[in-house]
């Protein structure tokens, strides 16, 4: 900005300028050619956690990450001896350090001016570290998409290929019920291969807006859809938490079919309150699961079993995650599974919808 | 294991011979069904059969890579240790990722695959062995840049040493060939390059 021409619009005198400095949302700091604070605005304080006066006469390096302090002063250095600009001056996003240690990133743009003779370098500061993190965070799902394609077109592709082997057998044998069968077999486990991922994908790892729920009556329900007539579930009150309902019934329906599918048709499978009471458990009296797979049961496509898509216990956790509860396996007094859920907020007042 | 020959039980010694590994014996099955009756086919449905049912007739093998116990890998490792030149196809629903550069198979195939896919990988590795070993050095790596650039995206092929490596491979052999080819037959090399 050049100061021979009259500013446009009506401005009385410097207070107009300093109003505007001193409040404007950018943080701005202005150094001597030392990299000593010669000014800095209001909003230093809300960037960096500074007062403005705390700086003044301090270096610029106070508000630099370490790694990045060496560079600074190369790149002063040349710019002062050679009049060459060796970063981008508008806009260029790099980290700056809060007063308690943490790194601010921001958008800076810099200026250069004269003041009573000499020059001053001035950086307009913008915290962008909303954005960067919403940056960051889109980066991580789309490394958890692009897992997902890959796990899905490998976990498909192998009972397309034995679907197309049974098509190619039943065509050829005198009585392709057999075959046939088994086709059914494979499509059911593709179709509920792609549910699941279904589940995964759309509801991601968020929750709706918790509401007072009760899990054993959730439990209950989820029995409805899942549990075989031999089966038995067992439910003690648990109380009122706040959950999503219909992210618990999911938990509970892949948990409960789980049990089903591994402990047998006549498994028993309970439900109760954990004894420190910030949460509750799921147990079953099957073969229970072996310690050395306790690690990865969660893992996409960890499954022991043919008919299982792997994605069940996943499932599970992510919904865990979502609501912020923790997620233990481990054995059951009859030797089974027991999954516990703790960190479980209980709803206040007590009543569900 | 099974062996399916002629009806009067004797082997035409002129027969090609497959073998066919899968875990899952219907998936086996089918491949043998789907090739024709001339062939010699043989199926085994875990590594230690595989390693069997193999020998020094066997001119071609389609190898599933995920297997419980002995995986396709080794048993591919096991064949070429004991010396076995047979033409070699991974059959597989495991995504190819760069370590397939190194190792001693002659194409790879992704599930799910057909009659046709079966049918003429089968005839293109037989094929095969009717040129030098510069041609089918030539198939194996050229196949393994096709089944690379199915699966990864071009800056990840653009980053990777082993991609880059495999092309040069693929043109160092290529220009060799062409000094050679003169003294090939156009239609036979055409009808074992044709997929490329």
């Amino acid at each position: 900005m050049s100061t021979d021409i009259e500013p446009a619009g009506v401005v009385e005198d410097g207070s107009f300028f300093r109003t505007l400095v001193e409040h404007g949302s950018d943080a701005i700091i202005s150094i001597d050619a030392d990299s000593t604070i010669l000014f800095a605005n209001r909003s230093v304080e809300r960037v960096f956690g500074y007062e403005p006066a705390e700086l003044v006469g301090e270096p610029l390096t106070t508000v630099m990450p370490e790694r990045f302090q060496g560079a600074h002063h190369a790149a002063i250095a040349e710019y002062i001896e050679t009049g060459e600009r060796t970063l981008d001056w508008n806009g260029i996003e790099l980290p700056g350090e809060h007063k308690d240690g943490h790194e601010v990133q921001l958008s800076i743009t810099f200026e250069e001016h004269q003041y009573e003779g000499k020059r001053v370098f001035s950086g307009i500061m913008r915290d962008i570290t909303d954005r960067v993190e919403r940056e960051r965070k889109l980066e991580r799902q789309n490394e958890q998409l692009e897992r997902f394609a890959g796990i899905l077109s490998h976990d498909l592709r192998d009972p397309l290929n034995t679907a197309r082997a049974q098509v190619a057998l039943a065509k050829n044998a005198d009585d392709p019920t057999e075959y046939l069968d088994e086709l059914e077999h494979i499509h059911q486990r593709m179709g509920d291969l792609i549910e699941d991922v279904l589940t995964l994908t759309k509801q991601g790892h968020t929750v709706g807006e918790p509401e007072p729920v009760s899990p054993a009556t959730v439990a209950e329900e989820a029995w409805q859809t899942v549990g075989g007539s031999a089966a038995t579930l067992r439910v003690e009150e648990v109380g009122v938490v706040q959950a999503d309902r219909e992210r618990l019934l999911s938990l509970f329906e892949n948990l409960l079919g789980n049990a089903v599918r591994h402990a047998g048709d006549d498994v028993t499978v309970e439900v109760g309150p954990l004894s420190a009471g910030d949460g509750f458990y799921v147990a079953d009296d099957g073969p229970g699961i072996p310690e050395a797979d306790r690690a990865n049961v969660f893992d996409y496509g960890f499954t022991t079993d043919d008919g299982g898509t792997g994605f069940g216990l996943n499932i599970v956790e992510s919904i865990a995650d979502a609501h912020g509860w923790k997620v233990d396996v481990t054995d059951s007094e009859a030797g089974g599974a027991r999954f516990e859920f703790s960190g479980v907020r209980r709803s206040e007042n007590g009543d569900t919808e | 294991m099974s062996t399916e020959s002629a009806a009067d039980g004797s082997l035409d010694h002129d027969a090609p011979v497959v073998l066919v590994v899968d875990d899952e014996a219907n998936v086996a099955e089918a491949y043998a069904l789907w090739l024709p009756d001339e062939y010699e086919v043989r199926t085994a449905t875990n590594g230690e059969q595989a390693l069997d049912a193999a020998d020094e007739d066997v001119d071609v093998v389609l190898l599933d890579r995920h297997m419980p116990d002995l995986s396709g890998d080794e048993v591919l490792d096991r064949l070429r240790e004991r010396g076995l030149d047979c033409r070699v196809a991974m059959v597989t629903a495991v995504d190819p990722d760069f370590d397939i550069a190194e190792m001693p198979f002659d194409t790879y195939l992704t599930k799910p695959v057909d009659q046709e896919e079966i049918q003429d990988t089968v005839e293109n590795l037989l094929g095969l062995s009717s040129f030098g070993d510069q041609s089918r050095q030539f198939f194996a790596v050229s196949r393994k840049i096709a089944a690379l650039e199915d699966e990864k995206r071009a800056s990840q092929l653009e980053d990777s040493d082993t991609y880059q490596q495999l092309v040069e491979r693929r043109d160092e052999l290529d220009s060799e060939l062409d000094d050679v080819v003169g003294e090939m037959d156009d239609d036979d090399l055409e009808a074992a390059f044709r997929d490329l």
